[in-house]
């Protein structure tokens, strides 16, 4: 019983033995990339390259339910890649913009 | 006329979503592209080795899946050369392939 699951999961058009699989399997180093920039400092967070992962994010959760084979996978690491994204950028408009006023503020 | 019609009704035209998530994975290409003026120290290594893989791969399955996409091929094939060419600025800059590392930068 437990071999027919593992053997559906094998031979599924999603699965390892396509490039439906690691293709979205690897696109997780995107996000795990993103963690571990993380706790860089926010000057050397790059607003162009975030907002592309950000909006590539979104709008590939959506691709990935409408494709030929249905592809899970590809769902949830872009909804990843969106968090990591959306987090990365919070981070640097806060440092940019809120920290200046507090500066601003001090000053005063 | 016929043939920009034919474009804007197709399985992968822009009233679809197989057009709309390859444009969106162009903005890595630009946001590559406008950080190629930026100093090597602000490059991300991780990222952009991750992107030369992750580029690598989605041009193969750009090409696999279906409806066929040759717009996310064309994507990732510019992806892949801008990400490498970041990625040797930024091992240039740590002092790998007999660049100087530079001694200011705290990295």
């Amino acid at each position: 019983m437990a071999t027919s699951k593992f053997q559906a999961l094998w031979n599924h058009p999603a699965g390892p033995k396509t490039i439906h699989f690691w293709a979205p399997t690897f696109k997780w180093g995107i996000s795990i990339a993103n963690i571990a920039d993380s706790t860089k400092p926010p000057e050397k967070v790059s607003y162009p390259q975030q907002i592309a992962v950000t909006a590539t994010g979104v709008i590939w959760s959506r691709y990935s339910t409408v494709i030929t084979p249905k592809n899970w996978n590809l769902f949830s690491v872009n909804v990843a890649m969106a968090a990591t994204g959306i987090y990365q950028l919070t981070r640097k408009i806060r440092h940019d913009y809120f920290s200046e006023e507090q500066a601003a503020m001090a000053k005063e | 006329m016929a043939s920009f019609k034919a474009f804007l009704n197709s399985p992968v035209g822009p009233k679809t979503t197989h057009f709309w998530g390859p444009v969106a994975n162009w903005g890595f290409v630009i946001a590559g592209l406008v950080d190629m003026q930026k100093p090597p120290e602000m490059i991300s290594g991780n990222m952009t080795a991750a992107m030369c893989i992750y580029s690598g791969l989605f041009m193969r399955f750009a090409w696999m899946v279906q409806p066929r996409n040759y717009l996310l091929l064309a994507c990732h094939a510019s992806n892949e050369s801008v990400q490498l060419y970041q990625l040797s600025r930024w091992a240039k800059g740590q002092g790998y392939l007999g660049g100087e590392k530079d001694k200011a930068s705290s990295q």
